[in-house]
């Protein structure tokens, strides 16, 4: 991501479009129709994307009228694909455009300098400035597409006279890219103890509104659009949303609420939107921000422009989860261990209609726990879990796979190759001092 | 979206991993069991007891535990997200009972078996086997839904599955059907409408919904069967109509049934739906319906046995109260005031330079204002140019009259253009034109001819002044004279199928002696008056003549309107035109292939046919030696293919954008017009901006047809960015006459009738296309696809072919007595509501006026006020009010 084609050439690649310009000798020079908008450029049309979407088909349900119509556009398509074929073998334009393109290159020259738009003076000027110094104001090449210039957008300059030759297109923030969870996680839902509650929860709020419309479109009902995950650390919560990105094929963009903590002002709201808007292209989307507390704490007088920041940047979030503009296919997971600190306005139904609290293990659920961690470890025959199992102790996940953790470490200290009931004794004694200490939680072994 | 992940075998946490082999499977269950919880384990050993219990010797144990097994499955709750327990407990069990069942004598209990099997297998059998719905058939048949939805949903899937392959072997299929009969019920009753049609269409029984919609959800059934029959392959199309028709006709919804009727094309149906009636409003209603449409309605006692009656009735379907309902809505809305041309061109707006050259060439730019004052002011009866009285008392410089400020053939325009202003006008319009009529100029009366059959176009009248008037010229030695009346004519009857025309047109069509022009402006006349008729005779006629052409008088452009002629005759009737279509095999290689793409597209203009867009895609990809000129007929053809429906138009739009980047120029000059005809009077942003891209191409063809079609897609609309691209484009070409002549015409069509009138062929919701209609556009846009010869050259009065497609956008509500009445309305953006749950809003982002009102492309109206109830479920048009009984006033 964030190179895409350094080009926004006109549109068409056809003759007739550029010789227009020349062939009118008997006249002096007539500007171009003057681009049909100025500015900021609306969001959903862009370039040959927009062009390429195809029509929305009406009935959600599934029956045999969107089955008739998707059939429709299907055939559409085909015929398309089949004249394109046709006149690709027919007339290849390979040729041509390869010798356009290398013309248009050379006028571009090489190495391109990337520089910032600053304004629009008209058609065919505009102020631009570079990284490093002063602002130009220079002309823009006929081929650049004057519609998808805009403001503040990156533009290629030519290395002498800096005039605009072309325009960097893609411009996802690579913070955002980076988020973008690429490989799924291994966790699958098997590998949650109990739970059973919070996963029908979070299926009917995340997964099925992306797999299944339709059974909302049936009972008339928008689904919802985001939960959050709540209760004590070690519950549960990011593992969770593991098991979901693992068996979701839509995006699943991760983000831990202190990354949206920037040092400059602006650039953490921006961060945000840039989150939604990546989430958007890629629809249908799910994005997860773990620790939401870091940014998400209820407003109040701040003194340092830090805070205030941080306040901003919370604010850009509840306007991307219910704002003016709506979001389609995105759903949204927070976790958060300090639901009561979180502000209000950030929970309200709406922008998170479902708060799936993750209580501390039952002791079926326990029992499920320990059986997943030691699973793959190699007891002695006398381990008798269910003592464990039974105890009045509060454990958390996390604590028990810390005792499992613990047990084995203290196997391997004496160089044992099975984990006895002992170690595990210790390795629960151990595991509840550090609690009851007053050891920050968290800071497990 | 994400995999294709069944909802009732989602992968609950137990599931996910799902060893096959035997003995892990023990070994894992036993692991399962320990993580139930105890009401979970207790469920499951109970219905492992019952599972033993089935199989046991004693009937009465046997039957006990069936029940309470069958109690088990019905009680638990499902989840979207999980099986339902009892299934997942059961499911080991399936195999066993399975074969336990194959052991059993047939008795109750076995029946009893086979439903739990049934319900049993689906979750469990393999995909393709159908073995939910053959154990349903060996089940005891008891009320379907006491096992839930999504089992009546799985087995609606078998059974088509197995219809098909019943049907496929010559097997029985009664006892299908009968389960067929439960389904559908059991559908019908809960508001899944779309599932009880589809299920139906698969066993190819439609006619069964009739007897199981009722009075709540027939709506719902009918508006799914109608957008259903769009997408529907050819026969298919009209049974799923034929039945909407049955089941509106059954809940006595004549307006909607009339609708059907007329998509149909079906006359038997329209008189049926008359006779079915004795409400006289009703009737009225019908017949304001019937006129929108432009057929020829002629009613006799058989329709109506009142006479008087007959009479009002008939003087609606003769669109007789057009033009004072039209006025009355210019009333209304204060537009009454006639525009001159400069009104329209605005050209204060331009920078300097165009203003001042604008005397580049007076007559093409007086022609040009000519039709700009005619397209703005139609059907008011006043404008500034030819209506304003010629007495010459301002002073001598000021000329006499607009007319003589033409020349030659320019008059003709301007003689005829005062019919156009006084569109629908008969009374006072004849009045008017009569003074031309006996001018000296022959090119003056050719105009008021003309005009005379644009006063009366879509007009029926018992006296036909029309033909009374013109028919004595069409036998007149001057060529313009003749054509003058002969497309007069045409106009004034178009869609009518009137006998006489036929007999002394023809007559004319087989003289050898008759000039080419008069030849073809005869054809056209013929092809509108019998559009969509099939009528044999004539298409021999006009056969004949294309077939005596000479190789020169074929390559002269006009002889290409004599096929369009042809294809009019066929306007929609699909299938008929064959026989035709291989007699045009036989003509000269000249013209052979391009009369036969222009039959295709116009028998099947308004089909959405996916094949012959295909084939004529096909056209498309060929690359052409020199001198073939099909290809602009077939991307014309693709458009008037694909505009039937709103994913082909869309899906076409798409295609075309293809045909520029790789067509050759004959291609590229005819896909504005195609652009133009699929959004006409209806601006859409992305065709808009591709068509003011064209509009400065390098190609004088293509950017004049580019000009042109930004006219067609914004006529009668004012849009406001649409006239700002045309005012820059007249500074633009302010040099070049053609184009700027295509740019003022184009800027007269977007303020069509001030913006009260519309273009677009499709009327109520979209659903109908009126012949006539489309036969007006496509006949101007074929003369558009040779512009510089046609239309810069003499013909340009051919514009004048639009009347028949102008409509006032309006909602007009009438009273019982016909006379207007004010009433609150919304009007707001159509909503597709097929298939939706509960009771959708059928538009969004409304405004509530008060009628009448104008409706743009796209728009719905709804009363909002319950006082009174319309007669007709689509308002447009003229739309009769009754008093509601039951409204209270609150106040």
């Amino acid at each position: 991501m964030g190179q895409g084609t350094p080009g926004g050439l006109s549109r068409q690649g056809l003759p007739g479009d550029r010789k227009h310009d020349g062939d009118k000798k008997d006249k002096k020079f007539e500007p171009a129709a003057p681009p049909s908008r100025v500015g900021r450029k609306q969001r959903k049309q862009k370039g040959p994307e927009a062009a390429a979407r195809l029509p929305t088909v009406a009935p959600l349900t599934k029956c045999k009228l969107r089955l008739l119509k998707l059939e429709r556009i299907k055939d559409y398509l085909l015929m398309e694909e089949e004249f394109v074929a046709n006149q690709e073998r027919l007339k290849p334009h390979e040729d041509k455009n390869e010798e356009d393109r290398s013309k248009v290159d050379d006028l571009r020259g090489s190495p391109m300098s990337v520089g910032n738009l600053e304004e629009l003076i008209d058609e065919n000027h505009a102020i631009v400035s570079s990284s490093v110094g002063p602002e130009y104001y220079v002309s823009i090449l006929s081929f650049v597409d004057k519609d998808q210039l805009e403001p503040g957008c990156a533009i290629l300059m030519h290395n002498k006279v800096l005039s605009v030759v072309g325009l960097l297109q893609d411009e996802v923030d690579p913070m955002v890219s980076v988020m973008k969870v690429e490989k799924a996680p291994l966790e699958s839902y098997a590998d949650i103890g109990g739970l059973d509650a919070q996963i029908q929860e979070i299926k009917e709020a995340v997964e099925l509104p992306l797999t299944h419309p339709e059974l909302y479109e049936d009972i008339g009902i928008k689904p919802p659009k985001g939960v959050i995950l709540y209760g004590e650390p070690g519950t549960g919560k990011t593992l969770l949303a593991k098991a979901v990105a693992n068996s979701t094929s839509a995006t699943f963009l991760r983000v831990v609420g202190s990354e949206l903590i920037q040092k400059y002002l602006g650039d953490g709201p921006k961060l945000v939107r840039e989150l939604f808007r990546v989430a958007d292209d890629l629809s249908p989307s799910i994005v997860f921000i773990d620790e939401i507390d870091a940014v998400g704490t209820k407003r109040y007088d701040a003194h340092s422009g830090g805070e205030r920041e941080i306040q901003r940047t919370m604010l850009e979030l509840l306007n991307q989860l219910d704002g003016f503009d709506s979001r389609g296919d995105v759903k949204v997971i927070l976790a958060t261990n300090r639901i009561e600190s979180l502000d209000p306005a950030l929970l309200r139904p709406g922008r998170i209609d479902r708060k799936i609290e993750f209580p501390l293990p039952d002791i079926k659920t326990r029992r499920r726990i320990f059986q997943i961690h030691t699973s793959r470890m190699t007891l002695a025959d006398d381990v008798n879990l269910e003592e464990f199992v039974m105890t009045k102790d509060e454990f958390s996940g996390a604590d028990i796979k810390a005792i499992c953790t613990e047990a084995g470490l203290l196997a391997l200290r004496e160089r044992r190759m099975k984990v006895t009931q002992v170690d595990f004794k210790k390795a629960k004694e151990k595991v509840m001092f550090k609690k009851k200490e007053g050891i920050p939680e968290g800071l497990y072994m | 979206m994400t995999a294709d992940q069944n909802p009732s075998s989602s992968t609950a946490p137990e599931q996910a991993s799902k060893p096959p082999p035997k003995d892990l499977k023990k070994k894992k269950e036993d692991k399962k069991d320990e993580d139930l919880s105890d009401e979970d384990l207790a469920l499951k050993q109970q219905l492992e007891l019952y599972v033993e219990r089935v199989q046991d010797d004693n009937p009465g144990v046997q039957r006990l535990a069936l029940e309470s097994m069958r109690q088990e499955i019905r009680s638990a709750t499902s989840s979207m997200t999980s099986v339902p327990k009892p299934l997942k407990f059961l499911r080991p069990h399936y195999g066993k009972l399975k074969a336990y069942f194959e052991t059993m004598i047939d008795s109750d209990l076995k029946k009893y078996l086979a439903d739990i099997l049934s319900v049993l297998a689906l979750t469990m059998a393999a995909e393709g086997e159908r073995e939910s719905l053959k154990y349903r058939l060996l089940g005891s048949e008891g009320d379907i839904g006491s096992w839930g939805h999504e089992y009546v949903r799985n087995l609606a899937g078998e059974i088509s599955q197995e219809f098909a392959k019943r049907q496929y072997d010559d097997l029985p299929i009664d006892a299908l059907m009968e389960l067929v009969q439960q389904i559908v019920a059991f559908h019908m009753k809960h508001n899944a409408e779309p599932e009880a049609v589809d299920l139906l269409m698969e066993v190819e029984d439609l006619d069964l919904l009739v007897e199981h919609v009722d009075s709540t959800n027939y709506k719902r059934t009918c508006l799914y069967l109608t957008s259903s029959s769009s997408y529907l392959p050819s026969p298919d199309d009209i049974l799923a109509l034929d039945i909407a028709y049955t089941i509106y006709m059954k809940f006595e919804d004549l307006a909607s049934s009339l609708r059907i009727a007329l998509l149909l094309d079906n006359i038997q149906y329209v008189k049926q739906i008359f006779t079915s009636t004795n409400d006289p409003l009703l009737k009225k209603q019908f017949s304001y319906i019937c006129a929108h449409h432009g057929i020829a309605l002629e009613l006799d006692e058989e329709w109506v046995p009142d006479e008087e009656e007959r009479e009002v009735l008939q003087d609606i379907a003769n669109n007789a109260k057009l033009s004072e309902g039209y006025l009355t809505l210019a009333r209304d809305i204060e537009v009454m005031e006639p525009k001159s041309p400069e009104d329209i061109y605005k050209a204060h707006l331009i920078d300097g330079r165009a203003s001042a050259s604008s005397s580049l060439d007076s007559a093409r730019q007086n022609l040009a204002a000519t039709f700009v004052n005619a397209f703005v002011n139609a059907g008011f009866g006043q404008d500034k140019l030819m209506t304003v009285p010629s007495e010459p008392t301002s002073s001598g410089t000021s000329s006499p009259s607009w007319l003589f400020k033409n020349k030659d053939h320019g008059k003709a325009s301007a003689a005829a253009s005062l019919g156009m202003i006084l569109l629908w006008d008969v009374d006072s319009g004849l009045a008017q034109i009569d003074k031309f009529l006996h001018s000296n100029d022959n090119h003056v009366v050719a105009g008021a001819l003309l005009g005379v059959g644009i006063v009366n176009c879509g007009i029926r009248n018992d006296c036909d002044p029309a033909l009374a008037l013109l028919g004595d010229f069409i036998e007149k030695d001057d060529t313009i004279i003749r054509i003058g009346a002969i497309l007069g004519l045409g106009i004034a009857y178009a869609g009518t199928n009137k006998d006489e025309l036929r007999v002394r047109l023809t007559t004319i069509l087989g003289d050898s002696k008759s000039p080419l022009e008069v030849l073809v402006f005869s054809a056209i006349t013929l092809g509108l008056v019998h559009v969509g008729s099939c009528n044999e005779y004539i298409a021999q006629t006009i056969i004949l003549a294309i077939m005596e052409r000479s190789e020169s008088e074929l390559s002269e452009p006009l002889t290409r309107l004599l096929p369009v002629a042809l294809g009019l005759l066929y306007l929609g009737k699909q299938d008929s035109v064959e026989a035709t279509a291989e007699v045009s095999k036989t003509f000269n290689e000249k013209i052979r292939k391009y009369c036969d793409v222009i039959l295709l597209s116009l028998a099947y203009a308004g089909t959405g046919n996916v094949l012959k867009v295909q084939k004529l895609l096909g056209y498309c990809a060929q690359h052409l030696d020199k001198g073939e000129v099909h290809q602009g007929p077939a991307v014309l053809g693709i458009a008037l293919v694909a505009m039937a429906e709103e994913l082909g138009l869309e899906m076409s739009i798409r295609s075309l954008e293809h045909l520029l980047q790789y067509g050759e120029q004959n291609i590229r000059r005819a896909v504005p017009l195609a652009l133009g005809i699929l959004c006409i009077s209806n601006p859409k942003v992305n065709v808009m901006d591709t068509l003011s891209r064209l509009s400065h191409d390098a190609d004088t063809d293509v950017s004049m047809a580019a000009i042109i079609s930004l006219g067609l897609i914004g006529a009668g609309t004012n849009n406001a960015r649409i006239a700002s691209m045309l005012r820059n484009l007249s500074s633009y070409y302010y040099k070049e006459a053609g184009h700027l002549f295509c740019v003022r015409i184009a800027q007269g069509l977007v303020h069509l009738g001030k913006g009260l009138l519309t273009l677009s062929p499709y009327h109520s919701d979209r659903f109908l296309l009126s012949p006539t209609a489309l036969a007006g556009i496509v006949t101007v846009l074929h003369a558009c696809l040779d512009m510089k010869s046609i239309i810069l050259g003499k013909y340009h009065y051919m514009f004048y072919i639009l009347a028949l497609a102008m409509h006032p956008r309006m909602l007009m509500t009438v009273d019982e007595n016909l006379k207007p009445l004010s009433v609150t309305v919304r009007v707001g953006q159509a909503v597709d509501v097929v298939g939706q749950a509960g009771r959708p809003k059928t538009i969004t982002g409304f405004q509530t006026h008060s009628t009448p009102v104008l409706l743009a492309a796209g728009e719905r109206a709804e009363l909002a006020t319950e006082k009174y109830i319309p007669l007709t479920p689509v308002l447009e048009g003229f739309v009769i009010l009754k008093e509601n009984p039951e409204y209270q006033d609150d106040h």
